[in-house]
């Protein structure tokens, strides 16, 4: 056989196997300087997706800007008192000098339009140009806060306690850089040595949220993952190794393929000019726990050397006996991940690629490097080791073959437990919530989520939307029933619980109607003619910024643009302001065609896109696993039993999720399809080796013998790999990001999961089919 | 003794230089009134296009009528009637420019049939929408800036003063401004703002000069914003100096029914 010649010399010729592999981890180590990293959601999809194109033309067509920070200011007492009112004016000050911001976009009290009548005069000019020191000037602005539509919820909460400033950020802008420059404005003003929000000072409480703040500590926390929890995950694993099988050279012979397709893979992709992205920052714990993988050649090598003594013959037994299992579980784990690279998301491609890619590398490394770094190994030392690596003798040997009884003595009992066990994950699974937010991705004490939650309990909220509505004419927009259409929409839209304030051109046009008029309430409403229309927008253009009604209508008049702030991130209360929408639309019948856009509908876009994509590459891991095994038993038969432990193991995990009542979101969803390539691992391995074990015996040994001898042998590599994969990823349940942490514990249990299965279920399955399993031997 | 002569002859040399060259205040002040302030009074049909950054356009067509009430520097009347945009045809715009002092702005809601007084704000707000303020428009008091004569160079083939003007204390949203003034017409041919960290926020250029009854007038100009990409074109028709304009036109009642004469 190739393989086996292939085996053989690397064995002849270990020292050139290691230094060309040595010099193969070397030359895509040289691509590593390249590295850029990419933390922008937007780039999840391609710049000519349909989501992308639409929304950079109305971000064109309104001047809107693609980023926004926003810091937060509240204070107890109410924010309109002569201290903190100077800080605001101050801070707005430094801020519209920093380089990157859109200085004359900023919404902050000096800046953010109001529209009065004073002494019979309209005035349209900023909230506040001095801060008031007098009672009555502060009475006044207290007034034209809560008296202004356009201001509350915005600029000043309900309770008048918080404010916030808006800052837009140039095209290009270094978000990092103008957050940082906020943040040491802030500590300045605050007297404080470093800014970490909410910041408390003097009775002010201060909070940066927005989209850039949130990509920044995304991208820095990304390299902390990659930086420090994948060489803690090694360390692990080297560890748990030693112990394993109480030998360092043996426990760096595991470390070393791990390294070497961690490096290989990672400057692959860096060297195509990828930047690293959240999933493929990933992928070095991931190649980690899958190069465990060879922990099956160091197991059996044990189990051969104590027989054979011999340790030249005992690789190549122990690569003849286990070859055929490995191969298959490397393509099945490769299949996974590569099923990966049929989504539509950028990032989630190139990571599926980067994986398979190191998964075939180092399937490549098992019969070339292992083999040889195998014989630089001290006789004296694995004879002092192997001693009791004898399945009679051996405690965990022992425990596991008792733990297979189970299943082999109670079969329809085990089975019938397993039955209820579907039964409920099924239950679970039925309630399994669809939905994604993304500042849930960090931890609920982090910065980000309590700046959120402060603002969006104060304000309108954080997450903005845009419904855009067209007509086919110019100037229609200017039209009453147009008008009015638009407002009756922003009332609707409000009556969902998550939309926090809406806003639009007729709130403009009504509060000129209302000021002309003297605050006469009864001119709080759309104008009756076109011409008011027209004239009111005129006359509040003339001294308004020219940003103010760019934002909210087109230059002909044909589309108006509303904005909707809603009070979180979850996906589906965009999904509920398009429903919402619709309904409207079908309901009031117009020449208006309306659309969404912003980042909150981005965000629904590619949620659903990665959702899509994923039961999309589900189904094709399905197929592609069951052919493969068929492939490798050259049965239908073995195949449907290999696949038991794999299907109870998922079924399981996320009937349990449904019960937790976690969100099915996009970093689950990712792992749905590769799990099914690393579930099934083991059950190749144990129904590999028991076929091999029975067409050995020719017969000659009782079924339950097999099975005892089965769990007890390949059984202790299935063991020693599950601990040591769990162990290597327990490291990302300490990680600063939830989606890690969930990828973490979800790992963990699948692996524990299916190691359990494979050795309870098959033993029980086989039991009882063993009629039909293993007729014809 | 040898002393003495070298520092009459250093006064002379300063005097003689000082009388070539004309300070740069009185550089800015001849530019000024030769800018805002030639004739008795003025007239023009106004075309505005405020032009985006992705090239969608907005028309602004006014008449514009212009009377010198005081001396050059001094107070000033506007009128102004609107034909487009097409809804706001009829609505008219009053400003009396005091210098030292917020001008007084008056409005026509020809759909309400509403006289309105306008508050002054920022005089650097932006006039109709445009890319120019109303200070582009009237004038900047001469005494908010201090002026500086950076160099002397051509322009297009005109040999130009430029001037920099640094607003004293807050007076302006911007950090200073580069003005080119051309030394025969004295009419800034461009003009650049620059932000105080020193980058170009806005640029006005001068694209077109007739002269018009011994007046150099600029009949075409353009002002960019190079932070928001938007510009705005203004170009001048039918214009007139001198044509006899009284000071009664600038009443509520001809603000509500302005002569035809006028306006056309």
């Amino acid at each position: 056989m190739r393989k086996n010649s292939l085996v053989l010399l690397s064995v002849n010729h270990p020292k050139t196997v290691v230094f060309l592999s040595m010099l193969l981890a070397m030359v895509f180590l040289t691509q590593f300087p390249k590295m850029t990293t990419d933390t922008n959601p937007k780039n999840m999809l391609p710049a000519t997706s349909a989501v992308r194109v639409g929304n950079d033309a109305v971000e064109k067509t309104f001047g809107l800007y693609e980023d926004m920070i926003v810091l937060g200011i509240s204070n107890d007492q109410g924010v309109v008192n002569p201290a903190t009112l100077t800080k605001i004016k101050r801070i707005t000050e430094a801020i519209l000098q920093i380089h990157g911001v859109a200085a004359r976009d900023v919404a902050s009290f000096t800046t953010i339009d109001n529209v009065t009548m004073e002494d019979g005069a309209l005035r349209v000019a900023p909230l506040m140009t001095m801060v008031p020191e007098e009672e009555a000037g502060l009475a006044k602005l207290r007034q034209a806060l809560a008296e202004n539509p356009l201001l509350i919820n915005r600029i000043i909460s309900q309770d008048g306690k918080t404010t916030a400033i808006y800052i837009p950020l140039e095209k290009g802008a270094n978000g990092k850089e103008v957050a940082d420059r906020i943040r040491e404005i802030i500590s300045h003003e605050a007297g404080a040595d470093s800014f970490q929000s909410p910041l408390v000072s003097d009775g002010e409480r201060y909070s940066i949220a927005g989209d850039p703040v949130a990509r920044d500590t995304f991208g820095a926390e990304m390299f902390k993952l990659m930086g420090m929890f994948a060489p803690m995950a090694g360390m692990i694993m080297f560890a748990v190794a030693f112990f394993m099988f109480r030998s360092l050279f043996l426990s760096m012979a595991i470390m070393a393929p791990a390294m070497i397709i961690i490096i290989c893979s990672m400057g692959l992709i860096i060297g195509m000019g990828y930047p690293v992205h959240i999933m493929s920052s990933m992928s070095p714990v991931f190649l980690m726990a899958i190069a465990t993988d060879s922990i099956h050649i160091f197991n059996e090598f044990y189990f051969r050397f104590h027989e054979r003594g011999d340790r030249k013959a005992a690789i190549l037994d122990t690569m003849q006996a286990i070859g055929k299992p490995l191969i298959y579980t490397d393509i099945t784990t490769a299949a996974g991940f590569a099923s990966l690279m049929l989504a539509n998301i950028i990032p989630v491609k190139v990571f599926g690629f980067g994986v398979a890619f190191g998964t075939m590398l180092l399937l490549l490394l098992s019969f070339t490097l292992v083999p040889a770094l195998l014989t630089f190994i001290r006789v004296e030392n694995i004879e002092r080791i192997t001693a009791n690596e004898d399945i009679r003798t051996s405690k965990s040997a022992c425990f596991l073959m008792r733990l297979s009884r189970i299943g082999g003595f109670w079969p329809r009992a085990t089975l019938l437990v397993g039955g209820f066990l579907v039964a409920f994950a099924i239950v679970g699974i039925s309630r399994i919530h669809v939905n994604n937010n993304m500042v849930e991705w960090f931890k609920a004490g982090s910065e980000i989520r309590m700046a959120d939650r402060v603002l969006n309990q104060a304000l309108g909220g954080t997450s903005l939307a845009y419904v855009v509505a067209s007509a086919e004419e110019d100037d229609f927009m200017k039209n009453p029933d147009a008008m009015r259409y638009l407002e009756g929409l922003q009332r609707h839209l409000e009556t969902l619980p998550m939309v926090g304030k809406t806003f639009s051109v007729v709130d403009y046009v009504k509060r000129i109607n209302l000021v002309l008029h003297d605050n006469d309430p009864k001119f709080d409403v759309v104008p009756e003619t076109k011409e008011m229309i027209g004239q009111y927008l005129f006359l509040f253009a003339m001294s308004a910024k020219p940003s103010d009604l760019d934002n909210v209508v087109d230059y002909p008049f044909r589309q108006a643009n509303i904005w909707v702030q809603m009070k979180t991130w979850d996906a589906q209360a965009m999904r509920q302001v398009i429903v919402a929408m619709d309904e409207y639309s079908k309901a009031h019948p117009m020449s208006i065609e309306l659309k969404t856009a912003g980042i909150a509908y981005f965000n629904l876009v590619w949620n659903n896109e990665v959702l899509g994509d994923m039961v999309k590459g589900f189904l094709a891991a399905l197929v592609m696993v069951f052919v493969i095994l068929v492939i490798n038993f050259r049965s239908v038969k073995w195949a449907l039993v290999s696949y038991v432990p794999l299907l109870f193991t998922i079924l399981l995990l996320y009937g349990v999720i449904g019960f937790m009542g976690k969100d099915f979101d996009m970093p689950i969803s990712v792992l749905s399809c590769l799990s099914l390539g690393m579930a099934v691992d083991f059950a190749i391995h144990f129904v590999g080796r028991f076929r091999l074990r029975r067409a050995e015996a020719k017969g000659s040994e009782p079924l339950a013998d097999s099975l005892d001898w089965t769990a007890a042998r390949p059984g202790k590599g299935i063991m020693r790999n599950a601990l040591l994969f769990a162990a290597s990823f327990s490291v990302m349940l300490f990680a600063p990001l939830t989606p890690y942490i969930t990828v973490g514990a979800f790992i963990v249990s699948m692996m524990m999961l299916s190691a359990l299965m494979t050795i309870v279920y098959l033993p029980a399955i086989i039991t009882l089919m063993q009629g039909w399993l293993l007729q014809g031997e | 003794m040898k002393r003495l002569v070298l520092l009459i002859m250093l006064l002379a040399i300063y005097l003689a230089s000082s009388a070539l060259a004309a300070s740069p205040d009185e550089i800015i002040q001849k530019s000024q009134t030769a800018f805002f302030y030639p004739g008795k009074d003025f007239k023009a049909r106004v075309m505005m296009k405020l032009i985006s950054p992705n090239g969608q356009e907005r028309v602004r067509e006014l008449t514009m009528l212009r009377l010198n009430t005081g001396e050059a520097g001094g107070e000033q009347k506007y009128f102004m009637y609107f034909f487009q945009p097409a809804e706001v045809k009829n609505m008219t715009f009053m400003v009396v420019k005091f210098p030292e002092r917020d001008d007084d702005r008056w409005l026509f809601v020809p759909a309400i049939n509403m006289v309105r007084r306008i508050a002054m704000q920022d005089k650097q707000a932006s006039f109709v929408g445009s890319d120019f303020t109303y200070e582009d428009v009237s004038g900047r008091d001469l005494g908010d800036d201090s002026h500086e004569l950076v160099k002397e160079e051509s322009l297009n083939g005109k040999e130009c003063f430029v001037i920099k003007s640094t607003p004293k204390a807050d007076s302006a949203n911007y950090g200073y401004k580069l003005s080119w003034i051309d030394k025969t017409t004295f009419l800034p041919m461009k003009e650049e703002y620059y932000d105080r960290s020193g980058a170009t926020i806005r640029v006005f250029t001068a694209d077109e000069v007739q002269e018009v009854k011994g007046f150099p007038t600029i009949t075409k100009r353009t002002m960019k914003n190079l932070q928001s990409g938007h510009r705005t074109e203004v170009y001048y028709s039918s214009q007139d100096y001198n044509i006899g304009l009284d000071d009664s036109l600038f009443s509520e009642r001809f603000l509500k029914q302005p002569p035809k004469k006028w306006i056309e």
